[in-house]
């Protein structure tokens, strides 16, 4: 996988590092892997059991019924996953390009996400490390919190720059850092 | 006192500082102080015409100090900022605010449109519906000249004007969640936020004004011996600091919708005079609470009597709260005018201020004596038993004149005595401000103690407190809060131990207690022209007028007179208007009822409601090759939500120049289309193909690997969907392709069939649109340019035949390439990861600089599939069939599918349906799109034939086509008819061809 070509980030300019407050961080980052793993509705068990067994440094993110969406740190989850589930225990589908990670942390990234985002963000209702499918108007989300005050939105790569022009507009008005 | 401002110390102009603030009315510099409203430093500057009023364009003054405001609306700003309507009361002062007074002409003090108080009985209720309703009959001529009339007469009506330049000011949102929503912060509120938020619930409290405390703000009360000021303003800081409170002021919650979301607007910077760049004007709240309590007060109402709209007449709270919290005078010599006790205390408290207090009327014989000492106090004369039976001054107020008034028969004396004075301080009861639970759905219900409606039997979970709930005075207004607070703590599964919610009950209150309830005096009918509701004119005879003509429900009170209406929605008047029906039906009001409030509580800005929705950013699709085609100076627009270049003009070309020269340079050699926009769905599991042999129209069961097949899909009516190609990928796996604009829909049509039509297959779905980045090359040179490029697989005819898919590689990029074609030529399409869509891109750019290859655009790409004959977009349109497309071989007749049973009704195998055709201009017009096929002439074009789909000039023919839709179509090939757009005036003479106009036998795309 090495010999892959370098993948260019829909925000590659717009996104560049530039210090402001730290109240509000921005991000962003392109997938080594991401992979959508569906489940039969009698194989969910299994194929949770090979999603775990398949080890790399990872958010699992369940999407729905005996499906998750994994983001591997990472090159080649598909096709290792793949392997191990076959088209009798579910399908493994690639969306390594289909997204784009937009990440926001420091004490105002819920008041910023909450400005857009139609979901309860105390950690009460959202604990750390859990997901949450939601929009932004018509952008799809599927968002992971990292920490109390750090998220991973992962965003639709057609998507992204409109997404990025809108946290950068709600960000404004407390003062952020992009780095 | 200077002016009309007070001399300025402990407890008069609380909320001022010693800043002065320069502002402007109708062009004219005044000054104020930081914490003045401009109704309040309007009236210390001594201005008391302030707006027209609605029809008659009575001059109106100051009425309230409130969002209740009837009158004082002005228009602030001027361009895109334009802001009509705006309640004076509610503006806070800021240097350079610039205002003006509407509805006049030339100016609010004199005003020639009040020449409509001439015609005044004229204009009574139900005037446009009986002036100019009725047939407008041959020959005769009134109704239309009344007509004209109304045109004339509704310009000359009216509040202020908007503009139709676009805001240039950003608005935000937020979503909130919390556990308690406390609406309000006076002395209910705040006892309820307390005590909910010392259970660790997470509360939110509202505040309408700049400064929270309601009521409390200008109480002489003592709480915990500290003046109600202080004391509200402690908990205010004490709330504020605790984590899991949110206190929002400025903020009115507008709205309470089901599933207790409320809905609040923040104006976060109307206030001030520098306004931050990056901060919005105002954000709307979306606020799911588990519970609420509804604390937002009482509203105080007038009594209706002759002369009642004149400047200079007020309500008597309003008129105390202008002393006590802005210094200033509401008048030189104020005379108070009350069916209740509380209009002595703001007698008293003006008193206290430094106002002038001439004399208290009271409609009631019997006071009682602790409150008629207020008077002694106030040295002011006490009329008892009396009631004001007209105002003297015509714009303004001079005097008063009172007579005797038997509260029990609602008779005036005939003795009259005048009292000179320039304010009249209004007092006719209170009436709860339950507007939010009334929008949810709550009946409400007459109390004849308190002579007001209450709210009624909460159908979501809030609990009322303090006057909204009817619980008037501190002392109730704390208890009440606390109890509602346990409730809204019980709705959310938060009991507090009886002890503990004993021991943290309420303050030491050091204050009055007075009886709120007020005699049930509504109207002193006296002869003279009595508003009740002075926003819109609405006389106490046109009530009464209503009833008279037979108007006898509440509802259509409100329609008929327009009683209610407006921006303030009748809060001041809606009660006495209410009383009057009541009086006229001889009804008790109970059984006269209420009309229901609807949201918003006061107007909203449009700005607010549409948030960042629109503009600038509102979300756009980009493709991976965005950039590159910007770069390229391709004309980019928005095809549906994607951003698409339509053409690469070179300098000077016009955009069908360009198209055409794209069109020839693919048909000669080679050409990239950017076609990342096709939908593109994963379809995998043991039954995909089955599932994908029953949503397509042909056949997919056999499909091997490593090819792709065109599809038609139909809805279960057996008119076409949508089409594409689906590709083969391995035993489980395909990839399939939609049209741009279908993709959505698709998926969910597959999902639904999925999920609830054959929930026994195992199929999984995932829109992979944009995983995938994709050039289609095409044009003869394709294969070659593709050779020069692309690594460890063979594009060659037998390696890569048509329909065929390989994997490979160009540059470092794994691609998958299919040999399709949308335009006719030899072409390809090579699909790699969205992130490498850039590379690829330049890849095959430099891989084709020696055949000359050119991108080309969404034109072009149109223009050589309608050359083709190729159908799309236009041409499914939802009502055409696959045997209308001339795709009838697309049709297996060996198996069902989804469309399949309604495809075979009788009236889709009629000859005369409207089928798929091609025409050729043959006068060398352009052919417009969307244009009807007849055999007339210009001027007699005859009966429609079909029309139009898909327009183009084309290369190859020399000549404009078009794709067309023709009765009977496919039987007519060599006809002449014309091309007729009345809309553009084109009538162009037209061939009817076959649609497979450029390589009908596929020889190219299969070459």
């Amino acid at each position: 996988m090495a010999d892959l070509a370098e993948k260019l980030s829909p925000l590659h300019e717009l996104a560049m590092p530039r210090s402001g407050s730290d109240k509000v961080i921005l991000s962003e980052r392109l997938c080594d892997s991401l992979v959508q793993v569906q489940a039969w509705p009698d194989s969910v068990g299994e194929v949770e059991k090979q999603i775990k067994q398949t080890r790399g440094k990872r958010n699992v993110m369940p999407t729905g019924p005996g499906r998750w969406l994994i983001d591997d740190q990472s090159e080649g989850l598909e096709e290792k996953l793949r392997k191990k589930i076959g088209a009798e225990l579910g399908a493994v589908t690639g969306l390594t390009h289909a997204r784009v990670v937009v990440s926001i942390s420091g004490e105002k990234a819920t008041w910023v996400l909450a400005s857009g985002i139609a979901l309860d963000f105390d950690v009460t209702a959202f604990p750390i490390g859990t997901t949450q499918m939601s929009h932004h108007h018509e952008i799809g989300l599927t968002i992971y919190r990292v920490g109390e005050n750090s998220f991973d939105l992962y965003v639709f790569t057609s998507l992204v720059r409109s997404f990025w022009h809108w946290i950068e507009k709600a960000s404004a008005e407390i003062g952020y850092s992009v780095i | 006192m200077s002016g009309f401002r007070l001399n300025l110390r402990d407890g008069v102009g609380a909320n001022l500082s010693d800043n002065a603030i320069s502002f402007s009315f109708d062009g004219k510099n005044y000054r104020g102080l930081e914490g003045d409203t401009l109704a309040s430093a309007l009236l210390a500057n001594g201005v008391s015409i302030i707006a027209r009023s609605f029809k008659y364009h009575r001059p109106r003054g100051v009425f309230t100090a409130g969002s209740e405001e009837p009158n004082a609306l002005i228009t602030l700003h001027s361009g895109g900022r334009t802001e009509p309507n705006i309640r004076a009361t509610e503006v806070e002062l800021y240097e350079g605010l610039v205002a003006r007074s509407q509805n006049r002409w030339p100016s609010v003090n004199f005003d020639l449109m009040a020449v409509n108080q001439l015609a005044g009985k004229a204009f009574s209720a139900g005037f446009y519906y009986k002036t100019f309703m009725g047939p407008a009959l041959q020959g005769h001529k009134a109704t239309r000249f009344w007509w004209l009339c109304e045109q004339l007469i509704r310009r000359a009506a009216g509040l202020g004007r908007g503009t139709t330049i676009p805001d240039p000011d950003h608005y935000a949102r937020m979503n909130a969640f919390c556990d308690v929503l406390v609406v309000g912060s006076g002395a209910a509120g705040l006892s309820a936020a307390r005590r909910a938020a010392a259970s660790g619930a997470r509360i939110i409290v509202c505040e309408e004004s700049a400064r929270a405390g309601g009521a409390l703000v200008s109480t002489p009360d003592f709480i915990d011996g500290e003046p109600a000021r202080d004391w509200s303003a402690d908990q205010i800081s004490e709330l504020s600091a605790m984590d899991n409170v949110c206190v929002l002021t400025r903020t009115t919650v507008q709205s309470y919708f089901d599933d207790n979301t409320f809905f609040a607007v923040e104006r976060v910077t109307d206030h001030l005079s520098h306004k931050d760049k990056t901060s919005p004007r105002q954000r709307a709240w979306n606020i799911r609470a588990r519970s609420a309590v509804i604390a937002t007060g009482a509203l105080e109402r007038p009594m209706v009597f002759a002369g009642n709209d004149r400047p200079g007449i007020m309500l008597a709270d309003s008129a105390r709260r202008y002393a006590i919290e802005f210094g200033t005078a509401p008048g030189r010599a104020v005379a108070v005018f009350t069916n209740n006790d509380t209009g002595w205390l703001a007698a008293r408290d003006m008193a206290k201020a430094g106002v002038i207090v001439t004399a208290i009327v009271d409609v009631r014989a019997d006071i009682e004596p602790s409150i008629r000492s207020i008077g002694e106090e106030c040295r002011a004369t006490i009329h008892s038993g009396s009631a004001i039976k007209s105002v003297k001054g015509m714009r303004g107020v001079s005097g008063i004149v009172i007579a005797n008034y038997n509260e029990l028969t609602g008779e005036l004396g005939d003795d009259s005595k005048s009292i000179a004075c320039d304010c009249v301080a209004v007092s006719g009861g209170w009436s709860p401000a339950f507007h939010l639970t009334s929008q949810q759905g709550g009946k409400p219900t007459w109390d004849a103690e308190l002579q007001a409606f209450l709210p009624g039997e909460p159908l979501q979970k809030w609990h009322g407190a303090g006057a909204m709930a009817g619980e008037f005075g501190l002392t109730r207004a704390f208890r009440s809060g606390e109890e509602a607070a346990l409730k809204a703590l019980a709705d959310i599964g938060v009991t507090i131990p009886k002890q503990a919610a004993k021991a943290g009950s309420g303050p030491d209150i050091d204050g009055d207690e007075i009886d709120y309830a007020p005699a049930p005096v509504f109207e002193i009918n006296s002869g003279g022209k009595s508003f009740v509701d002075l926003q819109h004119d609405v006389t106490a005879e046109d009530v009464r007028l209503a009833h008279r003509e037979g108007f006898v429900s509440v509802e259509h009170l409100k329609r008929y007179t327009t009683l209610g209406m407006a921006t303030d929605q009748g809060k001041t008047s809606n009660v006495t208007g209410l009383a009057i029906m009541a009086a006229a039906s001889n009804k008790p009001i109970a059984d006269t009822g209420t009309t229901r409030f609807r949201p918003p509580y006061t107007p909203v800005a449009m700005g607010a409601i549409a948030g960042e929705k629109y503009g600038h950013l509102a979300a756009e699709r980009l493709t991976p090759m965005h950039d590159i085609h910007v770069d390229l100076g391709a004309n980019m627009y928005a095809n549906g939500p994607w951003m698409r270049p339509e053409t690469y003009n070179l300098p000077g070309e016009t955009v069908e120049q360009a198209y055409i020269r794209e069109t020839r340079a693919v048909r000669a050699g080679a050409g990239l289309v950017d076609v990342s926009t096709l939908g593109k769905i994963d379809v995998q599991g043991p039954d995909a193909a089955e599932f994908l042999n029953r949503v397509y129209s042909n056949g997919f069961a056999k499909l091997p690997v490593g090819k792709a097949r065109y599809g038609l899909m139909l809805r279960e009516d057996g008119f076409l969907f949508d089409d594409g190609t689906t590709w083969r990928l391995d035993e489980h796996r395909y990839l399939m392709t939609t049209t741009t604009a279908g993709a959505g829909r698709v998926m969910e049509h597959l999902e639904y069939y999925r999920d609830f039509v054959w929930p026994d297959l195992k199929v999984a779905l995932a829109s992979v649109s944009d995983e995938w980045a994709g050039v289609a090359v095409a044009g003869p040179k394709s294969r070659d340019l593709l050779k020069a490029c692309v690594k460890k697989c063979e594009v060659t005819d037998k390696g890569l035949p048509f329909m065929g898919i390989v994997d490979g590689v160009i540059g470092d990029i794994p691609v998958k390439i299919a040999r399709l074609s949308f335009s006719g030529e030899l072409a390809f399409e090579v699909y790699c990861g969205a992130h490498w869509g850039s590379a690829l891109w330049h890849a095959l750019m430099s891989a084709g600089e020696k055949f000359n290859v050119v991108p080309y655009g969404l034109e072009a790409l149109s223009t050589l599939r309608i050359e083709k004959g190729h159908v799309a977009g236009p041409e499914l349109n939802g009502r055409t069939t696959p045997h209308d497309l001339g795709l009838s071989g697309m049709v297996s007749s060996k198996k069902n599918f989804v469309g399949s049973v309604l495809l075979q009704r009788e009236t889709f195998g009629k000859e005369d349906r409207l089928q798929l055709v091609a025409v050729k201009s043959l006068d060398g017009q352009r052919i417009r799109g969307g244009s009807h096929l007849v055999a007339g002439s210009k001027v007699q074009p005859g009966g429609s034939q079909g029309h139009t789909t898909s327009t183009c000039f084309s290369p190859e023919l020399g000549s404009y086509i078009s794709l067309a839709l023709l009765e009977g179509g496919y039987k007519r090939h060599g006809e002449k008819l014309f091309a007729t757009n009345p809309v553009r005036n084109a009538h162009v003479a037209v061939e009817v061809i076959s649609h497979h106009m450029v390589d009908p036998e596929g020889g190219r795309m299969r070459g």
